[in-house]
């Protein structure tokens, strides 16, 4: 992998990522532990020094030098604990009181504290010391042996600094933990995404079990994957029923057109042969108006002219216009439609799909036979049902039923395009709702249901 | 008192005087003075002999005898001076001085 790669790998950002924010968590934690230790002593030590300073500024005030000069020895005398440093000089920088032989050459400055190397009893120590300037050209300095706290701070120091190198161990590890889990998921994912588009369209991620987000992240890419295949399976079916079932009206046309142009000898037997030629092509027409029709209710472009309407006045529309067709046909419409039917929806569309499920009803009814059409308002939204005594539908193609250019073997013998049932289906997908097949013993029920949203605006 | 500080690697010493200087920056600010260590005048035998000389006022100038922790304490300091136990010493002579000072007021 080039250097540009390397920086352009997720993997490593992650990992690095990981590691970055673990080192800094122990860098905050290990700096609050010195500032809540070694930080402290430090605090402490300045605030006896400056108590002190505070004391030795009033004796200053009330008894003038010859009184700092004994509270100093005083202070010195009962330093029980033996870290007091205390130096007192005149103008000429000449020792007046205290335990420090001169005053250091390295101190000039009164506010800043200093580390004062100190010998103690031919012992290398450290103080830590403040200077004041007095009135008169006098100087004091106040400070306390830290020795022992250095020491401390030095062994403090030094399990910090073991503690950051193994949590910079740990974070190294970690990272390289964190980029091959990365980059194992990803080289799941991108193997199969391979395969796919090598053609192999069974292939499918593996899920870990574990049920993690990358378990559900690989759930949702097969479910997409899934639907994908099912899209490409209708699509192949549909350009298949389309060649198939188109096949014979054109030929038919052809045929006919051929035949007319060998052996029609008037213009009277020419012209029918153009129109019946005309009615085939026609009916091709019709048949491409209506996969137009579903892709465009499938598309969802219709839901923007959704209102709430009154569905009554619509099926009334329907029954009145396929009752004259089913009594040609010797057939009884019988329609039961309350007086109001609210809804939501596009009214065009469920007229329409009402219609083909009641055209199918008629078509299909035996002579004598009784088609009903039900609808209510129901909680839920608007039921429409459509019921006949014909062959109806085996319960194993029913699922089928809705598909594009579906015939049953009972449909054969009658004209159609398969195309109706699936515009039903599309409507109601629609209209969020579904259509649902039953067996109407004999016959087929049609149940469309079309749900209202409470809080649709009309 | 004095604690000996074991040897040090080189790596691990630059790297504890590299985090030693962050720390100081951040809760430690103030300069280190020149190498140049002052003497510490409190630590001699002739402080242990001062301090044993105000204990021995402070007892003859008492009213009472002083009590015997005091007593230990001075007699303990003197002979850890004289063994050269300077700053051992001093810290004892200086509790017997300020338990003298307690019974006195």
């Amino acid at each position: 992998m080039t250097d540009t790669g390397l920086f352009r790998s997720a993997g490593l950002r992650f990992a690095v990522v990981y590691a970055v924010l673990l080192a800094a968590s122990a860098a905050a934690l290990a700096l609050f532990l010195w500032w809540a230790t070694a930080g402290l002593l430090d605090r402490q030590t300045e605030a006896a020094i400056r108590a002190d300073a505070q004391g030795l500024s009033e004796r200053w005030t009330e008894g003038g030098l010859p009184g700092l000069i004994v509270t100093i020895e005083d202070r010195l005398t009962q330093n029980i604990d033996d870290d007091a440093i205390y130096l007192l000089v005149g103008p000429g920088m000449q020792r007046l009181a205290g335990n420090l032989e001169r005053w250091p050459g390295s101190i000039s400055d009164a506010g800043p504290w200093y580390e004062l190397p100190v010998r103690r009893a031919g012992m290398r120590s450290l103080a830590r010391v403040q200077s004041y300037d007095l009135p008169g050209g006098y100087h004091l300095l106040i400070g306390r042996d830290v020795q022992v706290r250095a020491q401390l701070r030095t062994l403090l120091t030094d399990a910090l600094l073991w503690a950051l190198v193994i949590v910079g161990g740990m974070a190294t590890a970690g990272a390289l933990v964190v980029r091959g889990l990365f980059r194992s998921t990803l080289a799941n994912v991108s193997a199969t995404a391979g395969a796919i588009a090598a053609g192999d369209f069974t292939q499918r991620v593996k899920l870990s079990g574990r049920g993690d987000e990358f378990d559900q992240l690989a759930e949702v890419i097969n479910e997409m994957l899934d639907r994908i295949g099912r899209l490409m399976d209708g699509v192949r079916q549909v350009s298949n029923s389309i060649a198939h079932d188109l096949r014979t009206p054109i030929t038919r046309a052809r045929t006919r057109l051929e035949d007319a142009l060998l052996h029609a000898d008037t213009p009277c037997t020419l012209r029918a042969a153009i129109e019946r030629a005309t009615m085939d092509l026609d009916g091709i027409v019709a048949v491409f108006q209506a996969l137009l029709r579903i892709a465009e209710i499938e598309a969802g472009s219709r839901r923007s002219a959704f209102a709430r309407l009154d569905a009554a006045p619509l099926l009334e529309s329907v029954a009145e216009l396929y009752g004259a067709v089913a009594e040609e046909r010797g057939v009884t419409l019988a329609a039961n439609l309350p007086a109001v039917l609210p809804g939501y929806g596009d009214g065009a569309l469920i007229q329409q799909a009402v219609a083909n499920l009641v055209d199918n009803a008629v078509k299909f009814s035996p002579a004598g036979g009784t088609v009903r059409l039900d609808a209510a308002a129901t909680p839920l939204g608007l039921r429409i049902i459509v019921a006949d005594n014909g062959p109806g539908i085996p319960a194993l193609e029913r699922g089928k039923a809705t598909e594009r250019f579906y015939r049953g073997e009972a449909a054969r013998s009658t004209p159609g395009s398969g195309l109706g049932l699936a515009l039903v289906q599309a409507v109601a997908q629609l209209h969020g709702g579904e259509l649902a097949l039953e067996d109407n013993r004999p016959g087929l029920r049609a149940i469309m249901a079309l749900p209202t949203p409470d809080n649709q605006d009309a | 008192m004095t604690t000996r500080m074991p040897q040090r690697r080189v790596p691990v010493g630059l790297l504890r005087a590299a985090l030693c200087l962050g720390f100081i920056l951040v809760v430690a600010p103030g300069p280190v003075t020149g190498q140049t260590a002052v003497e510490v005048t409190t630590d001699t035998p002739e402080y242990c002999l001062h301090l044993l000389d105000m204990v021995s006022t402070m007892v003859r100038q008492a009213e009472q005898p002083p009590p015997r922790e005091i007593t230990d304490l001075s007699s303990e300091g003197q002979r850890m001076c004289d063994h050269g136990q300077t700053r051992g010493g001093i810290m004892r002579l200086r509790k017997a001085l300020a338990l003298m000072q307690r019974s006195g007021d």
